[in-house]
């Protein structure tokens, strides 16, 4: 039995129709297009697929589809378009924070909630902040340094 | 067929929707959706109300059972040792949606926001449209996974009893400090009055079916003074020895018992040396 649904993804209005107990991941990437979401370990553990719903991150592997009813969604595809996006691009470009990039998707979203809450974090929180999401090619300094470095340069985004 | 998303919005009509049909309840999803099990029917928690506000009397700490970690550590009611566990939890984005509820309900051994819940004695308010039950946290267990809620039942409340909970430890022995799943973790509380022992609760976490305490182990210190307590630690300890018996998982059964052992001890070694005698 099918169940519908109505979210709002990056900004538009869709209506979707399926079994609510799947992972928004695998509905954002099969059903939506949404390939910008990363697809890691399914289980919590990378957080490549984190998403904001609300504005808050989500683990996009660990979130039923049905629970996003009503609710927003911003992927890094609706995320890029914004001033903020553009002073953490140039601050991760800056420093050369990104190499195989597969982490970075998550790694922004992750910036953006600790930044909305906290527009000028210490090293230790923006290490806390990103705790959940996994990089295995840079290491973390070079991302922890674009994140401060954005948030200086991004004065008045946040 | 088209069918309603169940997300109700206030307790009344989730209570009504259990009693119709089988449904799981979502309050969070982080442990639900680990597994691939597609067609599932979830009834959604996180917009009731009831379920996701923290209050107090004047005996107990009242958590709803959808709270979010991310909402525990926001709240000003929450004690210190749930603080302290809460901040311990995987990582921001699981904090986000995983819930207390959850975390007890899901009935695994090593959920650390289910352990603080026992060693504080906690009971826990089960609801279903015939009616209401309170139950202690350690009855509400029947192992590993399984509990005593019925189909119908939702655990709508978490009271925290809040008279022991200032002189109280939590410690997680984990692979590293974030997203790690407890190999060990230990949660004490001790209070003394008038230079005696007024009260003392260990739990242990992951290394059982369930989350491991023992009242009648901790009522050997309980009235004690200080030195006669330091007398009697080693009979003390002894007890515990016999009664860990821990599950061989990821992590050896010797090690996670002499984790144990070794947590205790310093706990009660640490508050038994500190000046506060009363």
């Amino acid at each position: 039995m099918k169940t519908q649904l109505t979210l709002k993804l990056n900004g538009k209005t869709v209506n979707w129709e399926g079994d609510s107990s799947r992972k928004l991941l695998d509905v954002l990437r099969d059903d939506l297009g949404q390939v910008d979401v990363k697809c890691g370990c399914r289980e919590g553990e990378c957080g490549a697929c984190s998403v904001l719903i609300d504005g808050l991150l989500v683990n996009s592997c660990m979130f039923a589809v049905g629970a996003v009813d009503g609710r927003e969604v911003t992927t890094i595809e609706g995320y890029r378009d914004t001033d903020r996006f553009r002073a953490l691009d140039k601050a991760f470009a800056d420093v050369s924070a990104v190499q195989c990039g597969y982490c970075i998707p998550g790694m922004v979203l992750a910036a953006e909630a600790l930044l909305a809450a906290n527009p000028r974090p210490t090293d230790a929180e923006v290490r806390a902040a990103i705790s959940g999401n996994l990089c295995r090619c840079t290491g973390y300094n070079a991302i922890v340094e674009a994140i401060v470095e954005a948030s200086e340069e991004g004065e008045g985004l946040w | 067929m088209v069918k309603a998303n169940y997300m109700p919005t206030s307790l009344p009509e989730a209570l009504g929707l259990m009693a119709e049909e089988e449904l799981i309840p979502y309050a969070g999803g982080t442990d639900l959706m680990v597994s691939e099990a597609p067609g599932r029917d979830f009834l959604f928690l996180e917009r009731i109300p009831e379920l996701t506000q923290i209050s107090q009397d004047d005996q107990y700490l009242h958590i709803g059972a959808a709270v979010t970690f991310r909402n525990i550590l926001a709240s000003d009611l929450t004690p210190a040792l749930l603080r302290e566990a809460a901040a311990s939890i995987a990582a921001p984005a699981i904090r986000n949606t995983a819930t207390l509820g959850g975390n007890i309900a899901n009935a695994s051994p090593k959920g650390d926001g289910a352990l603080i819940c026992w060693a504080a004695d906690a009971q826990l308010v089960l609801a279903a449209a015939s009616g209401q039950r309170t139950v202690d946290i350690a009855d509400f267990y029947q192992g590993r996974g399984t509990t005593i809620r019925r189909a119908d039942e939702l655990l709508v409340e978490i009271l925290l009893p809040k008279r022991w909970l200032a002189g109280a430890s939590f410690c997680k022995v984990g692979a590293r400090k974030a997203l790690a799943i407890s190999r060990v973790s230990f949660a004490g509380l001790f209070a003394a009055e008038s230079g005696q022992i007024a009260h003392l609760a260990v739990a242990l976490g992951a290394v059982a079916d369930t989350v491991v305490r023992r009242p009648k182990i901790d009522a050997m210190l309980i009235g004690k003074t200080f030195s006669e307590a330091k007398a009697a630690l080693p009979d003390y300890l002894q007890a515990w020895q016999a009664a860990i018996q821990p599950i061989r998982g990821r992590v050896s059964a010797e090690y996670r018992k002499l984790v144990c052992l070794n947590l205790i001890e310093d706990f009660l070694v640490e508050r038994l040396s500190s000046a506060h005698n009363g």
